[in-house]
């Protein structure tokens, strides 16, 4: 986003939004994209329809198949003020599953995970440790080894 | 998210998060994160360019095959092409509806609203039937609730006085919450064809500004903002109209 184009305020607060700070950062190689198995980890608020929608501030998460269609992905992401319409009219803009299987498809990443995830990304993140650490397990049992974490 | 990166590769799995907010990444240093320049909502870009999609995700991933970390922030340099209005779209229904003045006495005002509301709903239908079988899909839903009955709730809080909550494990007013987000959801669906590439400003536009569901949503946001029960003015501020499409005094 291009705090920018938006009213000085409104940049000001994004800009300013508390977020945790760490004192170090992990940093773990692994091979070539093309031999790499790759999950999305959103914080979107996705669910499946008929599933709980996310309905305040929690730090728990959806588990999405690899097999969920377009068509049963909701947003229930509590805030408003970002836009929803390119997700209603395709929703690889928040969550490119097409992408990644034409991605392997072609060769170009090794291949698509068996489950991906999401969170509801107004929580506070630190919240999230222990479930996110909860994911991180069930990734790796999935040999996932490239993880795209997607806002909204 | 790039909080999230943090955990899951101190647990061992490389992460690369896409950054929309840059200051944030900046200061959450993650492994790795792609800062992109398009709006809020759209982490991927444009819907329905596959091509700009796989761009956007490569310049992530490539960032994985990257020596250069513990901390790498890289910016993707292309805008979103969607941002700019097409002229060719036109609004889902003609003679868009008068606002009525906001200050309305709150019964005629209310009765009004209702029923161009449930009117507007019926004139969408045809629209939004098209709009969803050339996508092959919907996202109204959250609420459970069909969109008659979506209508039907938003009309009886706009008829007064409140009206018991719809779906068994919901509050009234979380209830009339998720019921407008499917309302809107509705709305701007119905607003989407397969054949123009309107920008979200402009269905924005039309949806806030002209469109009966717009103009019920700001109302009930103005009645419960009044209300006594706290909870209840903090949903209707918070989670019915946005912040940028809010109206001075209401």
């Amino acid at each position: 986003m291009r705090l920018e184009k938006l009213p000085a305020a409104q940049a000001e607060r994004y800009a300013t939004l508390e977020c945790p700070s760490f004192d170090t950062t992990p940093w773990v190689e692994g091979p070539p994209l093309a031999r790499r198995r790759v999950a999305i980890v959103s914080s979107a608020g996705l669910v499946a329809r008929g599933e709980r929608p996310f309905r305040g501030r929690e730090a728990d998460y959806r588990v999405i198949p690899g097999a969920t269609r377009a068509d049963q992905l909701l947003c229930s992401h509590i805030s408003i003020n970002f836009d929803r319409t390119g997700f209603q009219e395709d929703w690889n803009v928040i969550f490119p599953l097409d992408r990644l299987r034409e991605l392997a498809a072609e060769g170009t990443i090794g291949s698509v995970a068996a489950t991906h995830y999401s969170f509801m990304g107004a929580t506070d993140p630190r919240e999230m440790e222990g479930a996110a650490r909860e994911v991180a397990t069930r990734l790796r049992q999935d040999n996932v080894d490239a993880v795209l974490l997607p806002p909204v | 998210m790039s909080a999230l990166g943090h955990y899951i590769e101190e647990e061992g799995i490389p992460t690369v998060a896409i950054a929309l907010v840059r200051p944030q990444a900046e200061r959450t240093r993650p492994p790795r994160a792609l800062w992109v320049p398009f709006e809020l909502g759209r982490p991927f870009g444009p819907p329905n360019d596959p091509a700009f999609q796989k761009r956007v995700i490569l310049a992530a991933l490539r960032l994985l095959e990257a020596k250069a970390g513990p901390v790498l922030l890289a910016d993707f340099p292309q805008d979103d092409p969607r941002e700019v209005p097409d002229p060719r779209w036109k609004r889902p229904i003609e003679s868009p509806h008068p606002n009525p003045p906001p200050q309305a006495g709150e019964g005629m005002g209310g009765g009004f609203l209702a029923d161009a509301l449930i009117a507007e709903l019926a004139a969408l239908a045809a629209p939004y039937a098209r709009s969803c079988a050339a996508r092959g899909r919907t996202t109204v839903g959250l609420s459970g609730l069909s969109p008659a009955a979506v209508a039907d709730y938003a009309a009886a809080w706009l008829r007064g006085p409140p009206p018991d909550s719809p779906v068994a494990d919901l509050s009234p007013v979380l209830g009339l919450r998720f019921a407008v987000d499917d309302l809107k959801t509705y709305a701007l669906e119905a607003a989407i064809t397969s054949d123009t590439r309107p920008s979200s400003r402009q269905l924005g536009d039309w949806l806030w500004n002209e469109s009966a569901s717009g103009t019920a949503i700001h109302a009930l946001r103005r009645q419960l903002a009044d209300s006594a029960d706290d909870r209840a003015k903090l949903i209707a501020t918070m989670f019915l109209v946005p912040g940028l499409r809010q109206r001075p005094g209401g």
